[in-house]
């Protein structure tokens, strides 16, 4: 049976509150998932204040502000800081989105920061994405081609193949999607969850590839794509403004065309 | 420490190949039952509180007999791939997946055919 | 080797905020369900007329009690909705309406129009009766 609710060695327990400000200007609290693998037991919940007078204006920026000046044991992932490299994905006031890019203004009251839903955690707000990446590979997200490769240029594409890439090759892998997606919740082992099948489709789509029926049998199954029932809490949640749920229909589309 | 990546069981025993058939077929019903349920729902409600020998009449015209008739079989072929797909997604143990598919598979056709068989006796009856 | 503890699963339901899409998903799903049930009366009734007078008489008596009506209010409401919602994923399935903006307007449409359709269906099936 699906497991709607947490395992036993999941369930959040009450943490406590870190720090307290003096006089702040514009004070702001953090609540935030922590779990240490050193030291084991339940998860918890701390509450951090910062001062947002003295704090950058995205959720990251705050983090930061957290580990460099009051909790230095805070762990997350973080990289670019721009938005592009997708690192600091986490569920920030109940929906998943980059911490870079979400700015601490738009979020009323305390800020409740989770890591991705439904995957197991190494450490307060890092998750193990590496079966996530593995059903990345399973796609095989490379040009496959039956005829010769040109010998002195490259593979050649007309600006309007180039077009149908766009919206699609912008996908930062940062599983904002697949971990947004209740059927990726309860089928995340054998779904492939939005993020993946729409990069599946970028792929399909590339007019260089020469694999598209082979790419389209691969998808052809009632779990792999078709745990998809247009939910649409991906396209609610991409940071990137990407649309996986339409790249799903067009993917299932091509298989009644091609009957 | 893993020793071996997932591609192994995601690969899994390859893809089934199958899933488009459900999914046309789930929409083709859905399709003929947007004009049967609203002609079911319109007439029900003109027949509300109707007494025996009307409902009798009405369900005798042919027109009505044939219509029922369909509204039966698309109505259960919908519903019986709505609940597959839902026993699907939340039920993961293999063995009681299977039962549970198949009795409500076994359930649904016993409907149907009993449904089926009301009308046919109501029209072709006495 | 010290075993290391087992990782927690980050949490899901508890902390996802519900929104429209996930919502009418589920709604539709729930409906579904109850419609599936609900068809088990519809037979009983189209068996009780199949049986002759006094039986669909029975059968008439047993649906016109008020916790019955309330049923079947219910009953016509998932219908409404599971209708409108449906005909909402079909344009979906062929790949029309999925701007986030289409998404939102469609959903509120949905719900407009079933509270709609359940209202006109029973205060019209109430004229009829001569109860209104």
């Amino acid at each position: 049976m699906a497991k709607f609710t947490l395992p036993p060695h999941s369930v959040i327990q009450k943490g406590h509150t870190v720090n307290h400000l003096d006089n702040p200007q514009h004070p702001k609290k953090f609540i935030i998932y922590r779990w240490d693998p050193n030291t084991g037991g339940q998860p918890r919940t701390d509450t951090y204040e910062i001062d947002l007078a003295h704090c950058g204006p995205m959720v990251l920026d705050a983090l930061l502000k957290i580990k460099n000046e009051i909790d230095s044991t805070l762990t997350f992932r973080r990289s670019c800081r721009e938005g592009i490299c997708g690192s600091c994905a986490m569920n920030i006031d109940g929906t998943n989105t980059l911490a870079c890019t979400k700015a601490i203004a738009d979020i009323k009251g305390p800020v409740k920061i989770y890591p991705l839903p439904h995957l197991e955690i190494m450490r307060d707000l890092v998750p193990d994405l590496t079966y996530f990446y593995s059903q990345y590979a399973s796609i095989k997200p490379w040009i496959q081609v039956h005829t010769a490769l040109p010998p002195d240029h490259e593979m050649l594409q007309s600006k309007q193949d180039r077009a149908k890439l766009d919206g699609l090759y912008e996908c930062i892998l940062c599983a904002c999607c697949s971990t947004s997606c209740p059927s990726y919740w309860w089928n995340g082992d054998r779904y492939l969850g939005p993020a993946i099948l729409l990069q599946a489709y970028r792929w399909i789509m590339d007019s260089r590839d020469e694999d598209t029926g082979e790419r389209l049998d691969n998808l052809e199954d009632p779990f792999r794509l078709y745990r998809c029932h247009t939910i649409m809490n991906c396209t609610n949640t991409c940071p990137k403004g990407l649309n996986p749920a339409k790249a799903i229909a067009e993917i299932k589309k091509m298989l009644v065309q091609r009957r | 420490m893993r020793l071996r990546s997932h591609l192994a069981k995601i690969r899994g025993l390859g893809s089934a190949r199958a899933g488009t058939e459900e999914f046309i077929s789930q929409r083709l019903t859905a399709i003929a039952l947007i004009p049967l349920l609203l002609w079911f729902v319109t007439a029900l409600i003109s027949l509300a509180g109707a007494d025996y020998d009307t409902a009798v009449e009405w369900i005798r015209r042919p027109v009505v007999t044939t219509f029922l008739i369909l509204l039966i079989l698309v109505l259960f072929h919908h519903a019986h791939s709505g609940l597959r797909e839902v026993l699907e997604d939340y039920i993961h143990h293999e063995i009681i997946k299977t039962i549970a598919m198949v009795s409500m598979k076994f359930l649904i056709i016993t409907i149907t055919v009993g449904s089926v068989l009301a009308i046919l006796r109501i029209a072709l009856g006495n | 080797m010290t075993t290391t503890p087992p990782s927690p699963l980050s949490p899901h339901l508890q902390i996802y905020k519900p929104q429209l899409t996930s919502l009418m998903s589920i709604t539709h799903r729930a409906t579904g369900i109850f419609l599936s049930l609900g068809t088990l009366v519809l037979v009983y009734w189209l068996m009780s007329i199949a049986a002759g007078p006094s039986v669909y008489q029975h059968a008439q008596q047993l649906l016109h009690t008020w916790p019955s009506l309330l049923l079947l209010f219910a009953w016509s409401f998932s219908l409404f909705y599971h209708l409108c919602n449906g005909i909402r994923h079909l344009f979906w399935d062929a790949g029309y309406g999925f701007t986030l903006k289409a998404t939102y307007r469609s959903g509120y449409l949905v719900i407009a129009a079933t509270l709609l359709l359940t209202t006109t269906a029973w205060i019209t099936a109430f004229v009829i009766n001569g109860v209104l």
